[in-house]
């Protein structure tokens, strides 16, 4: 059952449009007609030499028996013309040397079966072999009798008839008669002069020819008498039937007869000096035998060809169609969401060509894919610290702290400073819930926050913050400059025993909007500096805002070019730059929403 | 399924189509050697004119319808057994056929039921065999033939006088018929007697004898019919040996050719003949139909003719009297 499934497996769900379906189909009417076209030419081609040969051959085995009878025939005439000669200057008739004359002429001829002369009422004059006659012989009304006597002068040949004349056994002959004139006592006298011929040997001449299997040779006389014909009894007796009103027209020639029901091809010849004509039959379904062999050959040629294409045609049109179809599963599996898949597909060149690049596409998307999965993350656990960030309970804890010390302490201008800033600084932080703000919005931010650390950190440090007018109209990211700013103050001026300086700039340079942030401080090491990179080094007292966060909020929003950059020197300071693209304010809403 | 299995399967099966496409084309190509049916003949004697031309006609057909013939009979017409040994010989070997010409109507009939049995199919010709598993008759009415020599005879003697019949055979077929139709065409005229009815055993010799005697018990007799070929030639000969040719009416059967130098000359008067050419040929005939598991007709008339003086140089009469080209 597998077997049959594998071979019918391009038709089972049948669809013509199937590349399959298309190849086979093509291949098999193209040799179709490609083998019946020239089957058909070849075949009449064929047939029609083989039947003009066939019947060119009948002709001449015809022209063959028929001058092997005129032959036989004139050799017999001319017997008859020199017994008639010897018959007419016999001085006496019934002398003993015309019988030993005649008696030597038939020795000649083994199928001279006698020779005797009859008067014209009959009356047997003499004859050789001496034999007596018959009784009722009839023989006046036998035709051979009666020709002679109605064509005086000619020579007449019979029908194939039994001798019954004479006492000799019952033979078949033929008889040459002819009126002639003897002289018998002196008298001239008119009598019929019969030589018979044994006809064994036209019968077995006729017999021997054969024309194929069925067909045969028969011979008729100028009347339609029978000489010779193979089935004579069944024709008497009715059983078979042979048509000879045509051949009565016809001297020679051929055509074609189907009267018996069977198509028969007729051939005609004339044995002049009789009159008899030499009919050869042929059966057309034999001659037609070549014409059937090619038939056969042909309708076997048309099987083998076709199987032969099937089998290769299907053979080829799977090849084809198997790895597209293998390449068609592959398509539907990855858009199911299996970008697991990889196709290894073999077969024609353009095939393999199309999987692999569809290979290298599925790769590509799937890089893509994981990408933005990790930015999606990022992204949001950035967010997540932001959220944080604007809320910042830690930094809140540590001034509202200092307040309360502050205010113990009864400086109450001290208090007010930081109770505004720090409202101010949480206005910013919040800013309506806007991830983007305006640079300047960033820069009184850090501007709030800077003025309380100053004030936590009992004026530890100085600060200026200076931006071109152009660079402040820019839109920037929120809380960028918070991390870094707290960063500084915690790495550099917390540790100095020296004042510090936080500088903070924003300027924009060459189609980007740079924010920088430096101190005089410390420097870090390449640790630390790794470690706040790495987002490991954190401190607990920090705003919870990482270094890193800014970074990757930065790039995530912008793009790789975009984020921070560390110069830092032990005992020097440090300075990060910010690069931003400049956005201005009115294209603000083209970046929003996302994040 | 893995392309090589694939392909392995194709080719599997492409073997298969083309094989079974190239059978059936050698058959189709040697069309012409068509199978060859196998008929046994088995007659009632070997040699003389009779089953000579029987063969012959028999051979035409054979030639034709691509038949191997066998043609098988015992020395003598008497010998039944000898048939007997013939049949269970050919039913053992198998053939596709047979035709019998039963020398004895009853003897016959028990090796044709085993020939039948074993499925090949038996025809009779010429004489019949009591089976029903006989499929077709071939020949001559024999009845028919008898009613016709009678017919000719009273023709000749009148419808008074003493008539006697030399049978051949008592208890064949044919013999039977023939007296059967004989006796009862002359029982229509109360004027004509049967005297004597004489079996020869298909012997010349007994035949002669047996008529001499008769012609010498009744000597009145007016006319004389012999039911075949060797009871003619017995009867001929005794009533040439006794100069009462033409006195004493003989209708005759069959046409040896001694009987026709004595149609010739008078002894004979008519002469009964049938067609063995055609009972041959028909018979084959219709053993290949047979063969072929075609239907024929039950009975086959072949006919018989009456021959005398007038119509026996008649060109078909002669053919059917003279068969042979000597």
């Amino acid at each position: 059952m597998r077997f049959w499934r594998v071979l019918f497996q391009p038709f089972s769900r049948f669809h013509y449009k199937k590349i399959q379906v298309i190849i086979t189909l093509s291949f098999m009417l193209v040799t179709i007609i490609t083998v019946l076209l020239v089957s058909i030419m070849l075949y009449n081609r064929f047939s029609k030499s083989s039947e003009e040969n066939t019947v060119l051959n009948i002709g001449q085995i015809i022209d063959q028996v028929n001058s092997n009878l005129e032959f036989y025939v004139l050799g017999m005439k001319d017997i008859f013309q020199v017994v008639e000669e010897s018959v007419g200057n016999a001085p006496l008739i019934s002398g003993e040397q015309l019988r030993s004359q005649l008696g030597t002429i038939l020795k000649t001829r083994q199928d001279l079966v006698s020779i005797a002369l009859f008067t014209k009422d009959g009356q047997l004059v003499w004859n050789t072999p001496n034999e007596q006659m018959r009784p009722n012989s009839r023989l006046t009304r036998q035709g051979w009798f009666e020709a002679a006597q109605e064509h005086p002068g000619l020579l007449q040949f019979s029908a194939p008839h039994i001798q019954n004349v004479f006492k000799s056994p019952y033979r078949w002959v033929v008889s040459m008669s002819k009126e002639i004139t003897y002289t018998d006592g002196g008298a001239k006298k008119k009598g019929i002069l019969d030589v018979d011929i044994n006809f064994r040997t036209i019968d077995e001449l006729s017999k021997r020819v054969s024309l194929g299997k069925k067909g045969y040779v028969y011979i008729i006389d100028g009347v339609g008498n029978m000489v010779y014909h193979p089935q004579q009894q069944l024709i008497y007796a009715g059983l078979k039937y042979e048509n000879l009103e045509p051949v009565l027209n016809y001297q020679y020639g051929n055509y074609t007869d189907d009267s018996t029901g069977e198509e028969r091809i007729i051939t005609i010849k004339t044995v002049q000096p009789t009159g008899w004509k030499v009919v050869g039959v042929t059966y057309a379904d034999e001659i037609m035998t070549t014409k059937k062999d090619l038939n056969t050959f042909m309708i076997g040629f048309l099987l083998i060809m076709l199987s032969i294409v099937l089998i290769v045609s299907v053979l080829v049109s799977y090849r084809i169609a198997k790895p597209l179809r293998t390449l068609e599963r592959s398509v539907k599996k990855v858009e199911k969401g299996d970008f697991g898949a990889i196709i290894d597909v073999s077969g024609a060149y353009e095939v393999e060509q199309l999987s692999k690049r569809f290979n290298l596409m599925i790769r590509r998307i799937r890089e893509l894919m994981d990408q933005i999965i990790l930015e999606q993350e990022a992204k949001r656990k950035s967010e997540l610290e932001v959220l944080q960030a604007q809320i910042n309970p830690h930094f809140l804890y540590n001034t509202l702290n200092s307040v309360t010390r502050m205010a113990e302490m009864g400086r109450k201008e001290e208090v007010v400073t930081t109770i505004t800033s720090l409202s101010r600084f949480f206005r910013i932080s919040l800013s309506k819930g806007s991830n983007i703000i305006p640079v300047q919005d960033e820069l009184e931010h850090i501007r709030n926050y800077l003025i309380i650390q100053k004030i936590r950190f009992k004026n530890k440090f100085q600060y200026a913050i200076e931006a071109q007018d152009e660079a402040l109209s820019c839109m920037t990211l929120k809380l960028i400059l918070q991390p870094l700013v707290e960063n500084a103050i915690h790495h550099g001026i917390e540790m100095m025993v020296d004042e510090g300086f936080i500088g903070i700039y924003a300027w924009i340079e060459e189609e980007s909007l740079f924010i920088r942030v430096t101190d005089n401080g410390i420097g870090m090491s390449e640790d630390v500096l790794r470690g706040i990179l790495s987002g490991k080094s954190r401190q607990d007292s920090g705003s919870g805002v990482g270094v890193r966060n800014v970074h990757e909020r930065i790039s995530l929003y912008y793009g790789k070019p975009y984020g921070l950059t560390f110069e830092s020197e032990l005992e020097e300071g440090t300075s990060v730059t910010v690069k931003l693209p400049v956005v201005p304010a009115s294209a603000e809403s083209d970046h929003g929403g996302s994040a | 399924m893995s392309w090589k299995n694939f392909v392995l399967r194709l080719g599997v099966l492409g073997v298969l189509f083309v094989s079974t496409g190239s059978c059936s084309i050698p058959g189709q190509l040697h069309t012409e050697e068509e199978t060859v049916t196998r008929v046994s003949m088995i007659v009632k004697m070997d040699h003389g004119d009779y089953w000579n031309t029987v063969k012959m006609g028999a051979e035409v057909a054979a030639k034709e319808y691509n038949v191997k013939l066998d043609f098988l009979a015992p020395k003598n017409e008497n010998d039944y057994k000898g048939q007997i040994a013939l049949m269970e010989q050919a039913t053992l070997q198998g053939t596709d056929a047979i035709i019998l010409s039963a020398s004895d109507y009853m003897a016959l009939a028990q090796v044709t039921d085993q020939a039948s049995y074993h499925g090949i199919p038996v025809l009779s010709m010429d004489a019949e065999v009591a089976s029903t598993k006989v499929k077709t008759y071939v020949g001559a009415n024999n009845y028919e033939a008898g009613q016709k020599a009678a017919e000719r005879l009273v023709e000749l003697t009148g419808t008074e006088g003493q008539i006697g019949i030399v049978n051949f055979v008592k208890g064949a077929r044919n013999a039977d018929q023939r007296e059967e139709g004989f006796t009862d065409y002359i029982a229509r005229f109360p004027g004509l007697k049967i005297v004597d009815t004489l079996y020869c055993g298909s012997d010349e010799e007994l035949a002669n004898i047996l008529t001499r005697t008769m012609l010498a018990e009744y000597p009145e007799i007016k006319g004389i019919v012999a039911l075949n070929a060797e009871a003619s030639i017995g009867v001929g000969k005794a009533i040439d040996y006794l100069h009462k040719g033409g006195k004493v009416k003989l209708i005759t059967f069959d046409n040896p050719p001694e009987m026709l130098e004595k149609l010739q000359k008078g002894t004979v008067q008519a002469m009964v003949v049938q067609n063995p050419y055609s009972n041959g040929y028909l018979a084959v005939a219709s053993a290949v139909q047979l063969a072929e598991g075609g239907s024929i007709p039950e009975r086959f008339d072949t006919g018989t003719k009456l021959i005398d003086l007038d119509n026996m140089l008649w060109p078909d009469n002669q053919k059917l009297l003279f068969p042979f080209v000597k």
